[in-house]
């Protein structure tokens, strides 16, 4: 019941922080130079041809009625056309969404799967020469440009060693990219390295933290083995505040998506995003903005909430 | 400490020669030298001193709990295994089943994602190869034997949902699952309340008693070894300077140390069932000569009237404070006492303006402070100074002391030039004995003691006719404690200021306040002269505080025990 309480209302807060995305989104979609006419109809058009557009569109009624009809079109779905590929926006995002979050996900998983024992190793072998090389991989890792890494990994494993193909799988359905698996192999390394990086750092951080907690002490006083102790213990203690990250984890791993999509040429999002602020398209560019927000917002919904579920203080208010 | 070889065999713990260094940045640090002593199964040994005497660090060496950076050189044997120099896999054996531990601090000592059962009955399965039913059943059964009610319940509690002293009774549950032949207690009542120390140390006592267990006790309270203690180390600066019964170190003790120690500690003086327990010299004057109470006249300097905090909303909210009325007189100094939780501070708080009341009055200086705005309110409570507990967080570590000192001149003395705040700081610094070079040095260079008179500086830089001490001593050791009560009690008879005094420690208000509001549950239990309400107390509550009061001396103590148990107020 009280976590039925909790959830409808951080849903509600959720809808409120996607209303205001809206507000910036539609904000923005007005605030581009010459309005969306003169992005539609080119450098060339009159201010005749752009008027009778504005009339067309109803952009010329005022602002607050023009949110309103936006909001409602939203609402039936309709995230506006293309100006380039005269095609609907929720369409094209229909198409492309479940490839990114594919490519997004698997990403994710690989880098907290590597990450966190990673992390938790270096943190037990503290100061020590793994705990330096692993440390200095990650700075390099994290610095280096995500496209730059994703040339090297082609140039690696592609040129040189001929192990995995440059190409992302090509197919539109999500059976077809499966059945490539070789090929997402490139894009999911090059989109979870600086996962990989980030998160070691955190888990390595908070493994510390733990370690020198009191209630370690207790349990090595009760004649606990080191084993038992982290994995008993330690772990979850230092997973919690990692789970909270990952939450606004989300835009960066979209972040990525948008590099490794165009190096990879994975038609997904990304690759939808980069053409469309190509060509200046933007209900194509807005749109993803409004589904990158709401998949953020999502995500950190979803965090808090599996943070409720490990750690018993937060529901009580205690931490 | 001439023991027979058959005698020796029979050692619980056995500490030869211990020697622990720590190897820091900036060299090595010795922390205990040549330290020797024993403990027999069933007898306390009780190892006392202030703080870096090195008392913890023997404690965690006779675990094989030493930080990593320690070393150690020596011999400690418990129950005829070496310790020093075992492996980890030795030294897991021997822990929680041979020798086990109870920790100073029960709001952090246990795991805050693990159920307390789970985490005891991991303890037991550690060591003996039970069934995960079985070991549950177990950790019941001593949740129950330690005394937390309804234990079938409890036992799915996490920490967080625990008190202070039920945490500790957990601790102390998981210590004794595998009936252990040692338990070391480093400082395992420092951090709980007078009454829920009794009733540890009692508990601790009891299953002392059924078990045979031998028992290492670490702490600075001269009462709790009085209370529990068979036999006392004293160390000093990482040695063992003194060692002996109870009675002998207590009562008749022979190094200057622990003669100095001893007249340090604050006695709360009581109405003994028995007289003349105590010899004059050891006994002590009382720390400070109080001023003579002689009813002050005047203004009341601050007067809470009918006041009530709320904090929160809606039914989670804590009424911290109902319908609490105290007034301070010019010139005199008046305890708040109460246990944790009491709203003793709050209380302070609301005199300082820091917490807004729900409902009733604050008065300073003869005016209604809630009725007082911006420069107006800002001048009037320039007139009080303030003394916080915490000496490390109470002083920005970015600022010098110089500094933090002017701060409050900067503040309420915008017309001083930066030569005339220099000169006011100095002196205030010398007024509480510290030279005025200390002004240029960082907080964090100065000692504990120095520190906390450091913020009394700064509390009475702009000379304010109320000073509020929220436990200004409770944090430091007893030597420091009373040098600071001593700049005190002497600054208020130089420059007249009345004292809102907070304190848990019965035995340091009654040396130092004329009068006393005892406070309960966020309200005044009852309040009268010092020596009045601390020696006859009217309500039941005060009489069981001060009955749970340890006072330093075995014989004594051991009176007040038996007196409390049978039911006679001591």
């Amino acid at each position: 019941m009280e976590t039925l309480v909790y959830l409808a209302r951080r849903v509600l807060q959720s809808l409120v922080v996607i209303l205001i995305v809206t507000v910036v989104v539609f904000c923005l979609l007005h605030a581009l130079p010459g309005g969306p006419a003169r992005g539609i109809l080119g450098p060339q058009a009159t201010a005749q041809q752009i008027a009778s557009f504005n009339h067309e569109q109803g952009l010329d009624r005022p602002l607050p009625v023009q949110y309103v009809y936006y909001l409602g079109t939203l609402l039936h779905g309709d995230l506006g056309t293309s100006y380039t590929l005269n095609e609907a926006v929720s369409k094209l995002i229909e198409q492309r969404l479940p490839k990114t979050l594919v490519l997004t996900v698997l990403s994710a998983l690989v880098g907290l799967l590597l990450a966190i024992p990673l992390g938790m190793w270096q943190a037990v072998r503290r100061n020590k020469p793994t705990d330096y090389v692993i440390t200095t991989l990650s700075f390099v890792a994290y610095s280096t440009p995500v496209y730059f890494l994703g040339l090297i990994l082609v140039l690696v494993f592609t040129q040189t060693l001929h192990w995995f193909p440059s190409q992302a799988p090509q197919g539109d359905t999500l059976a077809q990219v499966f059945a490539d698996p070789v090929g997402l192999v490139l894009p999911v390394v090059t989109g979870a390295a600086s996962m990989i990086a980030v998160f070691s750092r955190y888990m390595r951080a908070s493994t510390l933290e733990n370690l020198s907690e009191d209630y370690v002490r207790t349990a090595r006083a009760g004649g606990a083995r080191q084993g038992a102790i982290l994995f008993r213990h330690v772990f979850r203690n230092s997973l919690t505040p990692v789970i909270a990250m990952l939450g606004y984890y989300v835009p960066v791993l979209f972040g990525g998506a948008l590099v490794v999509e165009q190096l990879f040429n994975y038609p997904g999002m990304g690759l939808l995003f980069w053409s469309a602020a190509q060509s200046s398209d933007y209900p194509v560019l807005l749109g993803c903005v409004l589904v990158i927000s709401v998949a953020t917002v999502v995500g950190t919904l979803l965090a808090d909430v599996v943070q409720r579920i490990v750690d018993p203080r937060v529901k009580a208010g205690q931490a | 400490m001439k023991e027979t070889e058959e005698l020796k065999v029979a050692n619980i713990l056995e500490v030869e020669d211990l020697g622990v260094t720590f190897g820091t940045d900036t060299g090595d640090v010795p922390a205990v030298r040549e330290v020797s002593l024993h403990v027999r199964p069933g007898e306390t040994l009780a190892l006392v001193g202030e703080s870096g005497s090195g008392k913890s660090t023997v404690a965690l060496a006779a675990m094989g709990l030493l930080p990593s950076n320690a070393r150690a050189s020596g011999r400690v044997s418990v129950d005829g295994t070496q310790v020093v120099g075992a492996g980890e896999a030795e030294l897991a054996r021997l822990r929680g089943r041979t020798a086990s531990m109870v920790f100073q601090e029960p709001a952090t000592a246990l795991d805050p994602l693990t159920r307390v059962g789970a985490q005891i009955a991991e303890v037991v399965r550690n060591h003996r190869s039970v069934s995960r039913a079985e070991a549950a059943r177990e950790a019941v059964e001593l949740l129950r034997r330690v005394g937390i009610p309804e234990p079938e319940r409890r036992a799915s509690a996490f920490p967080f949902q625990l008190s202070g002293g039920q945490r500790q009774r957990v601790v102390i549950a998981m210590a004794i699952a595998n009936s252990p032949g040692l338990l070391i207690a480093d400082e395992p009542t420092t951090a709980l309340d007078v009454t829920v120390q009794a009733e540890i140390l009692d508990l601790l006592r009891a299953l002392a008693a059924d078990s045979g267990t031998g028992v290492l006790l670490v702490t600075h309270n001269m009462g709790v070894v009085a209370d529990f203690a068979d036999r006392v180390a004293v160390m000093l600066n990482g040695e063992v300077v003194e060692s002996g019964s109870v009675e002998q170190v207590l009562l008749h003790p022979e190094h200057e140390y622990t003669q100095r120690l001893l007249e340090a500690v604050p006695r709360l003086e009581v109405e003994a069932p028995v007289v003349e327990s105590v010899p004059r010299e050891v006994a002590g004057e009382p720390v400070v000569e109080k001023a003579e109470p002689a009813t002050p006249e005047g203004e009341a300097v601050v007067e809470l009237r009918g006041v009530s905090v709320r904090f929160g909303r809606g039914p989670g909210a804590v009424q911290a404070l109902q319908e609490v009325s105290l007034t301070v007189r010019p010139g005199e100094t008046v305890g708040l006492v109460g246990e944790s939780g009491s709203g003793k501070s709050t209380a302070a708080r609301v005199a300082l303006g820091l917490v807004a009341p729900a409902g009733g009055t604050v008065s300073l200086f003869g005016r209604e402070l809630g009725r007082t705005r911006g420069r107006a309110r800002r001048a009037l409570l320039s007139g009080v100074g303030v003394v916080l507990q915490d000496p490390v967080a109470s002083l920005d570590a970015r600022m010098s002391v110089g500094e933090c000192v002017a701060e409050p001149l900067r503040m309420h003395r915008r017309g001083l030039s930066a030569a005339e705040r220099r000169a006011r700081v100095a002196e205030v610094l010398e007024r509480v004995r510290l030279p005025r070079e200390l002004a240029g040095r960082g907080p964090r260079e100065l000692s504990g003691g120095q520190r906390q008179r450091v913020s009394l500086a700064r509390a009475l830089v702009l000379e304010p006719r109320l000073l509020v001490a929220d436990e200004p001593t409770s944090a430091l050791d007893v030597s420091v404690q009373r040098t600071v009560l001593e700049v005190i009690a002497e600054l208020q008879g130089e420059l007249g200021f009345a004292c809102l005094f907070v304190s848990h420690d019965l035995a340091v208000v009654q040396q130092f306040a004329q009068r006393v509001v005892v406070m309960r549950a966020g309200q005044v239990e009852e309040q009268g002269p010092t020596m009045t309400t601390l020696l006859r107390p009217e309500t039941e509550y005060t009489r069981r505080l001060i009955a749970a009061v340890p006072v330093p001396d075995p014989v004594m103590q051991r009176r007040r025990r038996e007196a409390l148990r049978t039911g006679v107020t001591a």
